[in-house]
């Protein structure tokens, strides 16, 4: 009841709610992306999520629900138990390891290609663009065959995670997207 | 009418000792049909008189004797999270516990354990969920001859012993033995975790994780926390099995020998009281007993020992005797812990009901929010109180998560544990097997195979997936959600007869807002909670709670389908509604009275409540902890209770509850006297005189009927009472008024009894006393 007045509330002073998943292989910045998010000015440190992490970012009158979920291919698998009612999908890359370039593909396509992901956004951060040897956005768009796909609004975004840099700017163009999506 | 009771001056001694009536053999030869009473029979009549009634102390036995097999903990394990790997398992000690090590390493590191440096959390193995069910349940099979290995050798033991006493004592134990198993396959093993992570600036990606857990088979695995504390600090320095070795080595020295074993009436009464010094006698007799062991003159072996006597210094008893002392030397630094005398089934670890209930009961009493109606769970409508919701989703097996989100997954498991205890109420079984304390994703398609579950995690996905779940109770908000997937309640036999029988009589249901009581009973569990009764008397609270429950489902069963599964009537006694209560069938025995079940205190009363009760009741019938209650009944309540007629509780609650007339509770206290004689008897009759609930003042309102065989009678089994080792604290709480009639009575009599009119022989005692009893009533 108290959930449906909100909503209410929300469409009379424009703010939306977005469920945002951000997923990716290990190490490749997510937990980084979500707290420079959360905590816009200051430095993050950050350790191996065991688990997951979840918080609350309210950006241009959106309220971003966003759900950071550890990246070890063991647990992997358990990705899919955070797809339904999600709407947009952020999957982070570490554009300078090169070699797993192909395993983060795969892992790309298996989850876009999963059946309730199929009306998400995707937003792909080329991360870690200060790190020597790094891929352009250019580079990542071909390697994780992004033109392949159909019927999908997908932007890739330069980011340095821990300098914050292109972070807000992906954001910017999740909110300007969720608008085409049906409401939920 | 005499005023005095002949039977009673024959071994009246006056000295305030108890006595044996004849009455139980005369009884023998008086209703020989009666199979139970032939049954007990030896055992009272090859004994001497005094003895029989409160019997020199058998030698008392160990609740973990010394020279058990069992060990305490039986596996300790470390894992770690590995920056590449994520879970694994480091170390297991002293084998490998189970084939499955990552289900096991992925347990112990709980999701979020990155953003707390310290973290607990309690799991259960057992085959039913691990993936890999073979392992594990070779391991329990393996455990289970284990502990057929020790019980034969402990009745070797007896029987090496050779005297007489042995054989009765086998007789009992054994059965308290029994108890324990339930019919629920093998004992649980208990996880203990505590997981660690440090900041490490040297290490890759800046963090070292690691948990270090102990696997028990005692459900007070909450001792152990100091340990595991102390030992994971170790480990960090030296990462090695010898750590792992020290732990294990540690808490497997730790003694609880002394720590005497209860029976079931006499654990019930125990845990029912306040008195720090109940059966404090046991504790005494187990000191004894060791001090002769370790060579202690023998010339007092036979004394009893007395409640003066000072124990020898090195043994102390506890200052409460709900509680065991003793310690663990770990590294040379003693740990005291505490270990409960008392542990009732589905009783795990350390949680607090109260804790539980105020989370759920605070946004709930300032602003309630309506659930969606079902029929199982919403029992006094959409604004049922939230734990009744709990409960009642409990009793008819619907799956339950418990979710903290942004908690440690140490107080969802305590969550889920306080659940099951006040589902269970130490009374039911089938929910601790079926429980979750703390499981994450990884798990979930393991936990969605099994039917109705109580499970804790601390991930918010699970609030999004409501066909994984029938009820959510979120810990952070205090509020419950029913599932739109939740099971429509099946029309059963037992509705439809309920629904045909209110349009018949049409019991004014609308005139009574609250027909099954909960709204009431919640109110007086807070207020409870605010007058700070305390966690014991909650639990007591819900204990009687659940135990009236399955009581208004046995008055059901019998309405509905005339019979019920959760009874096992008495002798003498008739399933029909032609044999009211309060009738006697042998106009000989005064312990034939008849009459059994929940007392309510008019029929319409009675439709009300169960028409309230019929839908969670249905539900109930056809789960797990329907049917172990089935078999405890048969298996070891029933055999636990040495007095079959009359129904003590019953006729205590008409004590309480109705007003009779002098005939009728004139009877009931006769039948008590009658019946009440030995120490098993008293023990029985004093679960159904708990303290919190007026104690003996219901008995001792016989002292003032108008009928003086009554007032006799009553001072006879009030005078037993008093010398009962439990009844005595009974009895030092009693009134000053009862007290005082209780004297005078007794000083008539002994004053009668002086005059040679009073000294009768046993066998006339007792007709006479029926004779005026009766003779009265007509």
């Amino acid at each position: 009841m108290g959930g449906s007045v909100s909503k209410i509330m929300g469409k009379i002073f424009g703010t939306k709610e977005m469920r945002i998943l951000m997923l990716g292989l290990d190490a490749a910045g997510k937990t980084t992306i979500l707290y420079k998010l959360k905590l816009t000015n200051q430095d993050v440190t950050t350790i191996p999520t065991v688990g997951f992490n979840v918080e609350s970012v309210t950006y241009k009158n959106v309220k971003f629900n966003v759900w950071d979920v550890g990246g070890q291919d063991k647990i992997r698998p358990l990705w899919r138990h955070y797809y339904s009612g999600t709407q947009g999908l952020i999957f982070v890359v570490d554009s300078s390891d090169t070699a797993r370039m192909e395993e983060a593909r795969s892992e790309l396509h298996k989850i876009i290609n999963d059946r309730e992901m199929k009306d998400a956004l995707l937003l792909v951060f080329a991360n870690k663009q200060d790190v020597q040897g790094h891929m352009s956005p250019e580079d990542v768009t071909q390697a994780l065959q992004l033109n392949k796909l159909k019927d999908k609004l997908w932007y890739v975004a330069p980011s340095v995670a821990t300098e914050g840099t292109g972070i807000f700017e992906g954001l910017a163009w999740l909110s300007n997207n969720v608008k085409t999506q049906p409401q939920k | 009418m005499s005023s005095s009771l002949p039977y009673r001056s024959a071994d009246d001694a006056g000295n305030g000792l108890p006595r044996l009536s004849p009455a139980p053999s005369l009884l023998h030869h008086r209703t020989p049909s009666s199979s139970r009473t032939s049954l007990r029979q030896p055992s009272i009549a090859n004994v001497p008189a005094t003895a029989a009634l409160f019997p020199k102390p058998r030698r008392c036995k160990s609740q973990y004797p010394r020279d058990s097999s069992e060990r305490h903990v039986e596996y300790i394990l470390v894992a770690s999270f590995h920056i590449d790997r994520g879970p694994i398992m480091e170390h297991q000690y002293p084998t490998a516990i189970s084939g499955d090590e990552s289900m096991l390493a992925e347990l112990m590191l709980p999701d979020q354990t990155h953003v707390r440096s310290q973290d607990w959390t309690i799991f259960f193995l057992h085959k039913d969920t691990s993936a890999d069910a073979d392992d594990d349940a070779s391991v329990s099979s393996k455990k289970q001859k284990k502990k057929k290995g020790k019980r034969r050798a402990a009745d070797d033991a007896q029987s090496g012993r050779g005297d007489s006493r042995a054989d009765d004592e086998s007789m009992e134990e054994d059965s308290s033995d029994d108890e324990e198993e339930g019919g629920e396959g093998p004992p649980l093993m208990y996880v203990l975790n505590l997981v660690n992570t440090k900041q490490d600036n040297t290490v890759k990606r800046g963090a070292v994780v690691k948990a270090m857990a102990i696997c028990t088979r005692h459900s007070f695995l909450h001792i152990y926390k100091p340990l595991l504390l102390l030992a994971l600090e170790d480990y960090f320095k030296n990462p090695y099995p010898e750590t792992l070795a020290t732990l294990y080595n540690a808490v497997n020295s730790m003694d609880l020998s002394l720590m005497p074993r209860l029976s079931l009436l006499e654990r019930q009464i125990l845990q029912a009281s306040n008195c720090k010094d109940m059966f404090i006698e046991k504790f005494e007799q187990m000191i004894h007993q060791r001090s002769i062991e370790d060579g202690a003159p023998p010339d007092d072996e036979d004394d009893p020992p007395s409640p003066k006597r000072q124990a020898p210094l090195q043994y102390t008893l506890p200052r409460d005797t709900h509680e065991f002392e003793s310690k663990v030397v770990y590294n040379e630094i003693p740990i005291p812990v505490k270990i409960p005398t008392v542990i009732w089934p589905e009783t795990v670890g350390d949680f607090s009901l109260i804790k539980l209930i105020q989370t759920f009961s605070a946004p709930h009493n300032t602003s309630p929010q309506a659930f969606p109606v079902h029929p199982h769970l919403t029992t006094s409508g959409p604004f049922t109180h939230p734990i009744i919701v709990l409960v009642n989703a409990m009793l008819t097996q619907k799956r339950v998560i418990f979710l903290g989100h942004n908690r440690p997954s140490g107080e969802v498991a305590e969550a889920v544990l306080a659940a099951c205890a006040i589902a269970s109420g130490g009374v039911l079984r089938g929910f601790t097997r079926h429980a979750f304390p703390y499981t994450d994703l990884t798990k979930i398609d393991d936990l969605l195979k099994v039917p109705g579950f109580i499970a804790g995690v601390t991930n918010p996905t699970f609030a999004n997936h409501p066909e994984w779940w029938d009820l959510l109770c979120d810990l952070p908000t205090g509020r419950m959600k029913i599932s739109s997937y939740v099971e429509p309640a099946p029309v059963t036999e037992g509705l439809l007869y309920f629904q045909q029988q209110a349009s018949l009589h049409h019991y004014p249901s609308s005139s009574n807002t609250d027909p099954s009581g909960d709204n009431v009973f919640m109110e007086e569990i807070q207020r409870s909670i605010t007058n700070r009764y305390g966690e014991n008397a909650i639990r007591a609270k819900w204990r009687a709670y659940i135990m009236k429950f399955t009581q208004v489902a046995a008055a059901f069963e019998e309405m509905v389908y005339g019979a019920s599964n959760l009874f096992i009537i008495g002798p003498n006694e008739e399933l029909s509604p032609e044999s009211p209560s309060g009738v006697q069938a042998d106009p000989l025995d005064p312990t034939t009275l008849r009459g059994h079940g929940y007392v309510w205190s008019d029929e319409g009363a009675k439709q009300r409540e169960l028409l309230a009760s019929v839908s969670r009741i249905e539900g109930w019938r056809t789960t797990r902890s329907y049917y172990s209650f089935i078999q405890d009944i048969a298996a070891m309540y029933y055999p636990a209770r040495p007095i079959l007629k009359p129904d003590l509780h019953h006729h205590h609650s008409r004590l309480r509850a109705l007003r009779l007339s002098a005939a009728d509770s004139g009877a009931i206290y006769i039948a008590f006297a009658h019946a009440v004689k030995d120490y098993a008897g008293i023990c029985q009759l004093l679960t159904i005189t708990p303290e919190n609930q007026a104690g003996l003042f219901y008995l001792s309102m016989g002292l003032f009927h108008p009928y003086p065989p009554v007032r006799e009678a009553t001072v006879d089994l009030l005078e037993r009472i008093a010398a009962h080792p439990a009844g005595r604290h009974f009895w030092a709480q009693l009134n000053r008024f009862a007290k005082l009639a209780f004297f005078r009575i007794k000083r008539d009599r002994d004053a009668s009894a002086q005059s040679p009119a009073g000294l009768g022989t046993g066998s006339f005692g007792p007709r006479s006393l029926v004779g005026v009893a009766m003779g009265d009533t007509a």
